[in-house]
């Protein structure tokens, strides 16, 4: 079919958001997303390059065939039903976790940027279509029937363990589960999703949501064991015994402190400690969950990356005042751009250059003062591309009865330090060899666990390389011993 | 994943037994581990530490002191037959084992609980083990049970006097504690210290076992929420270095903690603790008044 050269339309369709007033005041989602007019409108925009050369699935860590799903919301604009399961059977032969990534991937460094639309006005908002398919198609029980056309006929061709119940284990055991093996998720914590569900705030990605997507996969045979530490409640070696592969995506979790004076006062919070209590625990709930969480009226939140980026916007819905102090300049920050963009709407300020040197307390061991020194930018920049700093030798002291750290997180060391054979980089990822298989044989690992934090897609694009790895491994093994 | 209550009963005043079937848990266990348990939809995660277990049969004891919400509700509200949503672990580092020779293992009130699978492994290791429990009288637990189990087992007990509340049960507790050790170090030699127990009973303890000298392995508490080391919230000063008790612990050389900054720690939740003392004193009356 010819397609007619489409007028090119330089402006994105928007997508509402949430008034900030209304907002601040509770967790509910902030973006409310397209509905299935608007889709459609910003889905015509899409230039449908071809699929061999569209620089927007080279920008896709999992490639997801982006024109042909957009394509599929225009071909049957018709019959909105169809529309979305025909886009929705294309996004899921690529990506099982569509209403997460459409909510959390940074598209403006991958799919978007790529975009050739972006040359000539705004990127097409894959995101959001890709999330609006998503979203439309749990509402309207469309997920269903893909699901039962995709249940694999042959099961019983091995048996995977997957350790780790975030993104890259969810995958992982997804894309075996389709491809007819027998697969069991041990997760430690007493629900699945990884920083999905204790780390990423429900006001950007509601938990409701994340269950269904769960769902899915036991709807296709996964079985999920919670309350399973990997190292404690079974070790790596057990596993070994019973499955005949095992991946590893136990994540970056584990939180880097300051180690400086008065880390151990009361109100000093890990971010991972703040949002675990928040998210995981429901404390903005108290006494209604019973989860406690202490937030004061000045909250400072160091850090400038997403975790800091939801550390602040949380504090300030539990009604606290929040600064987030970086010890970099606006133009280093990490988090997603929409995320700084939604944090200076709903009023969290912004310090610069100031590097935390010591936390002051009141004579009750609370803290009411942070210490920091100014820095300033050289022109020299460091591996990652960031401009160094070096400190001014100038101090300047900030109140605060609250303080939130968010400088990074390391893999978790349980793993690692029961089963001596498994090697580990000195930052506590594991070694991996190009196909994601550990020192082990028959362990493959992948997502933060080897990456250090990364993001939510790269996790989900290695789960879905090792499932390959394994799935290969196993039948070469298979072949070894016939 | 349920995990049935196949028993509950209570052994003296708000000392609550359940003994739960948790076969992944009771696999594994190890004298000085512990594990997480939820019990509500909206509930919290607490730790709580098996007391016995059966590997074959799947089951673990726990023994909670009803000190605050979760654990009253619990004792309230759960009845053999019921599930608890989750069991996470076993969880901690085990205990060391190895032959001392003779082990002075002290409990405070509850901390008795944790003693007891460490005491009695010690025992079965070629240790002489004895034992002391620092509690109120109505809260002696488990005296049967440590009379089997080791060399010698020691209850040194006080009653409740009328009006008294936590902060006075604690001073009770830390002088009773304090003289007893004393008492028992002066007499005799020692090869080993445990202690479990509220941090500032430890502390004292600590400060009397430091004069003789002895070894001491202290099993600590802070407040944890996840327990595996995704959090920081259970974070200690050992050796000066900052520990996770949930991955680094429970059990920690006596001789590196920094005890007054625990103490600082465990009291964050002071209007809690109000609370939970509140209900304890009508408890106590309640108690008085059938007796
Ligand atoms: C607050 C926050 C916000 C973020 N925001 C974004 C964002 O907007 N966009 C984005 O792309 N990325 C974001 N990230 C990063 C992203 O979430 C991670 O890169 C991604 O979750 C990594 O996935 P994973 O599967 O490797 O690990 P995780 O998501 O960390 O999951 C690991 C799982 O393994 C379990 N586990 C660990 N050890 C064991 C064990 N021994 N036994 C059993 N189970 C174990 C853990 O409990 C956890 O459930 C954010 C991160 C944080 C912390
Ligand atoms: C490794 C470990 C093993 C434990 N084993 C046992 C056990 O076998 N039996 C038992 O009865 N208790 C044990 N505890 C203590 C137990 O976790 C607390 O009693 C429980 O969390 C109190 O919950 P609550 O909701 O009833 O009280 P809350 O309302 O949460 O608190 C009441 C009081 O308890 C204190 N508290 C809260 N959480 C903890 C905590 N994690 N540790 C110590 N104090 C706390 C509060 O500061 C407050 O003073 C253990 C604690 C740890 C860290
Ligand atoms: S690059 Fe942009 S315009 Fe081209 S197919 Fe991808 S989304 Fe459409
Ligand atoms: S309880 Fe969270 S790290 Fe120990």
């Amino acid at each position: 079919m010819v397609r007619k050269r489409p007028k090119l339309i330089k402006e994105r369709v928007p997508t509402p958001e949430r008034p900030v007033e209304e907002r601040v005041k509770s967790f509910v989602e902030v973006n409310l997303g397209y509905d299935f007019a608007s889709a459609v409108k910003e889905a015509e925009r899409c230039l449908q390059c071809p699929v061999e050369y569209a620089p927007c699935i080279k920008g896709c860590p999992v490639h997801i065939n982006i024109p042909g799903f957009i394509g599929k919301l225009v071909e049957h604009r018709d019959d909105p039903n169809k529309a979305v399961k025909e886009a929705l059977r294309v996004i899921w032969g690529d990506n099982t976790l569509p209403a997460v990534t459409g909510r959390v991937c940074p598209q403006e460094e991958q799919c978007e940027m790529n975009c050739v639309m972006g040359k000539v006005g705004d990127p097409i908002n894959i995101g959001k279509l890709e999330r609006f398919v998503a979203d439309y198609a749990r509402k309207h029980s469309i997920e269903d029937e893909l699901l039962a056309e995709m249940r694999p006929s042959v099961c019983g061709k091995g048996k995977v363990a997957v350790v780790g119940a975030g993104p890259a284990g969810l995958t992982c055991a997804g894309e075996l589960a389709k491809l007819g093996y027998d697969v069991t998720i041990y997760e430690a914590l007493h629900k699945p999703g990884g920083v999905l569900i204790y780390g990423i705030p429900e006001f950007r990605l509601p938990k409701e949501i994340l269950d269904k997507e769960i769902a899915k996969l036991r709807e296709l045979g996964v079985e999920i064991k919670l309350d399973h530490v990997v190292g404690k409640t079974v070790t790596l070696e057990e596993l070994l015994e019973e499955y005949d592969a095992v991946f590893i995506g136990t994540g970056a979790g584990t939180p880097k402190l300051l180690n400086i004076p008065g880390i151990l006062l009361d109100r000093i919070y890990s971010a991972n400690e703040f949002l675990t209590r928040v998210n995981l625990m429901k404390a903005y709930k108290f006494p209604e969950y019973d989860e406690p969480i202490a937030v004061g009226k000045k909250t400072i939140v160091i850090g400038a990356g997403n975790t800091a980026m939801d550390a602040a916007r949380s504090a300030l819905r539990l009604g606290s005042e929040v600064t987030i102090a970086y010890r970099r300049g606006r133009e280093d920050m990490t988090a997603r751009i929409e995320e700084i963009q939604h944090a200076e709407e709903e009023g969290v300020k912004f310090e610069f250059f100031l590097n935390p040197v010591e936390f002051i307390g009141d004579e009750n061991g609370r803290v009411k003062a942070v210490k920091f020194e100014k820095m300033k930018p050289l022109e020299e920049r460091d591996k990652k591309g960031k401009r160094k700093i070096v400190g001014t030798g100038e101090y300047v002291t900030l109140e605060a009865d609250t303080v939130i750290i968010a400088i990074g997180l390391e893999p978790n060391r349980i793993i690692s330090e029961e089963a001596t054979g498994l090697k580990v980089n000195p930052d506590g990822t594991l070694v991996v060899d190009e196909n994601l298989m550990t020192s082990i044989p028959g362990v493959f690992a992948g997502g933060d666990a080897i990456r250090g934090e990364a993001t939510v897609i790269l996790a989900m694009g290695d789960g879905k390389r090792a499932a390959k790895a394994i799935c290969d491994y196993i039948e070469k093994k298979r072949k070894a011993n016939a | 994943m349920p995990y049935k209550i196949l028993d509950k009963k209570e052994l003296a005043m708000n000392e609550v037994w359940y003994k739960i079937h948790a076969p992944h848990v009771a696999k594994k266990v190890q004298p000085g581990q512990f594990v997480i348990v939820r019990a509500f939809p909206n509930g919290e995660r607490i730790p709580l530490t098996p007391v016995t277990w059966d590997r074959d049969e799947g089951w673990i004891t726990l023994i909670t002191f009803v000190r605050g919400k979760t654990t009253m509700r619990m004792a309230n509200e759960l009845k053999p037959g019921d599930e608890l949503l989750n069991v996470a672990g076993p969880l901690g580092n085990p205990a060391p084992m190895k032959k001392f020779g003779k082990i002075l293992a002290i409990g405070m009130i509850t901390g008795i609980v944790e003693v007891f699978p460490i005491a009695k492994a010690w025992q079965e290791a070629g240790n002489e083990v004895t034992t002391l429990h620092v509690s109120p009288n109505p809260m002696v637990i488990l005296k049967e049970e440590f009379e089997n189990a080791v060399s010698r087992h020691i209850v040194e007990g006080f009653d409740l006097q009328p009006g008294w509340g936590m902060n006075e049960i604690a001073q009770e507790l830390v002088k009773r504690a304090v003289a007893k050790v004393k008492e028992l170090l002066e007499n005799e030699h020692f090869d080993m210290i445990l202690t479990v127990g509220p941090a500032g009973g430890q502390k004292a303890v600590f400060n009397v076992v430091k004069e003789f000298g002895i070894p001491m392995h202290a099993d600590l508490h802070p407040i944890m929420v996840d327990a595996t080391g995704m959090c920081g919230a259970c974070r200690v000063t050992v050796g000066g270095e900052v520990k996770f008790a949930c991955i680094d612990g429970p059990g920690f050389d006596a001789y590196k903690v920094d005890w007054d900054e625990l103490i600082h720690r465990s009291g964050f939740y002071a209007p809690m603790e109000r609370l939970a003392l509140e209900t304890y004193l009508k408890q106590l009356q309640a108690q008085g008044g059938e007796q």
